[in-house]
This record gives C-alpha cells, sequence and structure tokens, in this order.
C-alpha cells in the first residue's frame, strides 16, 4: 500500500497557546520540554510540569544574534562569518488574567494581598497579615487542605488562599513550586512570618467547605501541602514598579496548525525583561458599530531568553523551534 | 471546492445536532437535523424556521501556496416565530438559543475538520472518501436580527477555507 505525499504548505493557526513551568532558581535547571516524545500533546492538557496559561495574543519573538563578517588581507576580504552575540526576546499579551499571567507580566516578585491582622497600618501592597490557619497533613491533598473544623469555620466559599511556609529567616529565594522571590536578608522581609505566602504562587480559590476540609477549584502549584506549611486568605494580587526580583521560568509557545502540522518554541529560560504593563484595545463590537466604547486590557509581557547546554552536542542555545509536518506532507 | 462545501456542512450538522438533538427539520418527508443547505434542495422562497439555511455567497482563490487556498463565504440564515403555545411571545428567546447553539458548534476545538469527497454519495451511495487534508473556518460574523410581523430572523457569515488538492474540482 502506498499513499501519495500532499503538498507540505505554510501552517496557518488562529492563535498562540501558552505554556509555562518552574525554573529551579537555586540551581538554575529549567524545566526541559522533549518534542521527540511529547510534540503532540493534546492541545488543553500539556504533560507535567507544563502549566497552561491559556491563549496569547501579538506573540513576536525576535532572534537578535549578531552575525558578523570575519575579513583578512589587504584589502580585507570577508572569508568567513561568526556569531558575536546570542539573544533572543519574547513579546506577548496574556488573554487572561490569573496569577502565573501577572506574576510572569509583572517582572518581578507578585505579592498577595493578604487579610490584615486588626488595625495593621496602611501599606502598598498590604498591611501587616493576620495570623495564618495551620494545615493538618493527614487528610491535605494538592486540591484539599484539612485546617479542621473549628478553623474552617473561619473560611467561606469562594474565597482566595495562599498556601505555605512561615518565614523563618531564610535568604535566597522562597516559595514552594516555583520560586517567587529572593531574600536576601532576613531584615529585609522584617523577618514577617507571612513573607512566604505574601509573594508565594502556590494559591487556590476554596470551592467547598466540609467536615474541616476546604477543597480548591485547581491542585496548588507545590503539590500536596508539606510539614510546616499555613493558608492565608487574600483578597487579590499586587505587583510593583520597580522590586529586586527577575521571574524566570521556562516556557512552551505552540502553534497549532489546522492541517494537524505544530510549531512548538521552547525557551528553557526566559526571564522578565519588562516591568507590568498592559495593552489596552477597543473592545469588539457588533457589525453595526452601536457598541457602547468599551475597552479590554491584556496582560503584556517581555522576556530575553536565557542559554541552555544542548546535551546532543554541547551548544549553547536559547531556543529551541520543533516543527511537526502533518499528516503525509511532503518534506 | 465541493468537496469542502460538503465537508463544512457535514461537520456543522453533526455539531449542531450534537449540542441539540431536538432541533430537527422535516425534509422531503424525512426527519433531519435543523439545517439545511439551499443550493441542495427543490427551490423555493420559504424559508423554514428553527433551522439553520447555508448558502454560499463569495469565493477567493490564493494561488501562491503550494497548494489553492481557496476562501469562500458562507451565509448562514436563521429565523423564528416562536412557539404557538406561547402565541409567539417567547421568539425573543428562541433566536438567542439557535445563536447560542450556532456559536458553540464554530466554536468548538478543532476550528477544522478532515475534508471528505462526498461524490459517490450521491452517485451509488458510497461512503465519502477521506481526502489529504482538512477545511478550517473562522469565527461567525453575525449580522444585526430582523423583525417581519412576528417573525425574527438573522444571518451569520463565516469564512470557510480549503486547500485544493491535486485532481480536486
Amino acid at each position: 500500500m502506498s499513499i501519495a505525499l500532499t503538498n507540505a504548505t505554510a501552517p496557518v493557526a488562529s492563535r498562540v497557546r501558552a505554556y509555562f513551568a518552574p525554573v529551579n532558581r537555586a540551581t538554575a535547571t529549567p524545566s526541559i520540554f522533549d518534542p521527540a516524545q511529547s510534540a503532540a500533546f493534546p492541545i488543553d492538557t500539556p504533560p507535567a510540569p507544563w502549566l497552561d496559561l491559556g491563549w496569547i495574543a501579538n506573540f513576536v519573538r525576535k532572534a537578535e544574534t549578531k552575525v558578523n563578517p570575519l575579513r583578512s588581507g589587504a584589502p580585507a576580504i570577508v572569508q568567513t562569518q561568526v556569531r558575536t552575540e546570542i539573544e533572543a526576546t519574547v513579546s506577548l499579551e496574556f488573554e487572561s488574567w490569573g496569577k502565573l499571567q501577572l506574576a510572569l507580566s509583572s517582572g518581578s516578585d507578585q505579592m498577595n494581598l493578604l487579610a490584615t491582622a486588626a488595625g495593621a497600618a496602611a501599606n502598598g501592597s498590604g498591611g501587616t497579615a493576620a495570623a495564618a490557619t495551620p494545615i493538618i497533613l493527614s487528610g491535605s491533598t494538592a486540591a484539599a487542605l484539612n485546617v479542621g473544623t473549628a478553623a474552617a469555620a473561619n473560611f467561606t466559599v469562594g474565597q482566595l488562599v495562599a498556601v505555605d511556609l512561615d518565614y523563618t529567616g531564610q535568604t535566597g529565594f522562597v516559595g514552594s513550586g516555583a520560586s517567587a522571590a529572593y531574600v536576601a536578608a532576613a531584615a529585609n522581609v522584617n523577618s514577617d512570618i507571612n513573607y512566604i505566602r505574601r509573594v508565594t504562587l502556590n494559591v487556590g480559590r476554596v470551592t467547598a467547605i466540609a467536615s474541616g476540609i476546604l477543597t480548591l477549584g485547581s491542585p496548588l502549584l507545590a503539590g500536596a501541602p508539606a510539614a510546616g506549611m499555613q493558608v492565608s486568605p487574600l483578597t487579590g494580587f499586587c505587583d510593583r514598579e520597580g522590586g529586586r526580583f527577575f521571574q524566570e521560568w521556562s516556557a512552551l509557545f505552540v502553534f497549532d496548525g489546522e492541517q494537524g502540522d505544530r510549531v512548538l518554541y521552547h525557551y528553557p529560560r526566559l526571564q522578565a525583561a519588562q516591568g507590568s504593563a498592559e495593552i489596552v484595545t477597543a473592545l469588539a463590537g457588533t457589525s453595526t458599530g452601536a457598541a457602547a466604547p468599551l475597552e479590554r486590557a491584556r496582560l503584556a509581557a517581555a522576556f530575553r531568553a536565557l542559554p541552555v547546554t544542548d546535551a546532543n552536542d554541547s551548544a549553547t542555545v536559547v531556543c529551541f523551534r520543533s516543527y511537526i509536518p502533518g499528516p503525509m506532507r511532503s518534506i | 471546492m465541493q468537496a469542502a462545501r460538503d465537508t463544512f456542512y457535514v461537520a456543522l450538522r453533526t455539531r449542531l445536532a450534537a449540542i441539540n438533538p431536538a432541533r430537527t427539520i422535516v425534509l422531503r418527508g424525512q426527519v433531519r437535523p435543523g439545517i439545511l443547505v439551499e443550493e441542495n434542495e427543490l427551490p423555493t422562497a420559504f424559508q423554514p424556521v428553527d433551522a439553520f439555511s447555508l448558502r454560499w455567497t463569495a469565493a477567493r482563490a490564493d494561488t501562491s501556496s503550494p497548494m489553492p487556498l481557496v476562501a469562500m463565504e458562507c451565509l448562514i440564515s436563521y429565523a423564528t416565530d416562536g412557539t404557538a403555545g406561547n402565541g409567539g411571545m417567547d421568539r425573543g428567546r428562541l433566536l438567542p438559543a439557535m445563536d447560542g447553539e450556532l456559536l458553540a458548534a464554530l466554536n468548538q476545538t478543532p476550528h477544522s475538520a478532515p475534508k471528505l469527497n462526498y461524490s459517490g454519495v450521491a452517485g451509488n451511495g458510497a461512503a465519502p472518501v477521506p481526502m489529504a487534508t482538512s477545511i478550517f473556518w473562522s469565527q461567525p460574523a453575525f449580522a444585526p436580527a430582523t423583525a417581519e410581523g412576528e417573525r425574527i430572523a438573522r444571518s451569520a457569515t463565516v469564512q470557510v477555507f480549503s486547500y485544493q488538492e491535486a485532481g480536486e474540482l
């Protein structure tokens, strides 16, 4: 049996999907996506540890690698070429707002607005937090927190919560699941016991409360709670222009072609390259043009790619582009 | 181009029937999902209500691609008089219901379907033959609703794209 090949065409898709995975900042170890093993994953269910951050708009990637001629002789004649700089940048706009989208687009550490203690002084990123609630490990999972019947009465369905360790003087990268901030000295964070919960990306929303267990709408980034973790309710998120921290994540962007073809852009290490910004566009109205002039704000993010070493040939690279041809297309 | 039209019709019919199996139409004595292609039926000025009617209008071919890419415009019209039991006063609810069904069907991922050649179906009842490419389509553009007496109607336009394969007419 033989099947004739069809001409290969340029991939066509309406938009790009973004997935991110944590980088171990302490060891500078990224999450590596292997397209040889996982390229055909269903668009809605990426393989672990990749997190689906939804559709993105205005995805622009720029290769800023400098290729210069190497000349010799008199008169100088180009003998060959050399790469004098290797660099790449990525910019995009998130279609949805969420904790991770906000953190990535903020560029720096992104704070949880923890419920404050009674009489807390006003502060731009939230006043002194109220005491957190201990977690009972028995009966707790990545999507269920056992806080006991008495403590559960202090929570309500729909509430946002941050789950992480107490700050006890740690220095270096902090935050469970993914590094959320860098602490140079305990004095910088006032030795605040709630500091890690203030910056953690390990957050969720309570969708049910029963028998002392807070059920979350989605699993926590860090998985099942570890010993010593506590829960703090929060009202929202806050980022700042400035700060001392650079977000760094592994990224995967998928251009899913309508002909069964797929282009994957994998940046093992993307570091935030701009502060928080939004792109405001007019909301598309009806064909009559009679719609009220509403505007929509998309989170704008920009990143600079950092290098990794390809295990196959020890080449230092910043991005992998993989193309998976459609079925029975000529190549 | 005919294969692309047929494929789009069947894909849309399958999705609409899954979303609302109760939306049916009796056509030439047969109960079918509530969708038809005007050019495939007997010429008539009658507009069926509570069903989707497809009409192919504009077309454009881009020959710069290794395979010509054909864009065809499909005008999808639908109308409702409401139900007699409610004296037609529910027509304002039934039209948005049809809007929602059409949007859900077209918005389901993927926005594409493998192209099938249905020419044998019309001839000797042979099964459709899979072709090498897929058709794909745009988001629908909804036109304002129009009212005529007790009837309200709307149309939506969808761009349907198809690669013209070797030997395909």
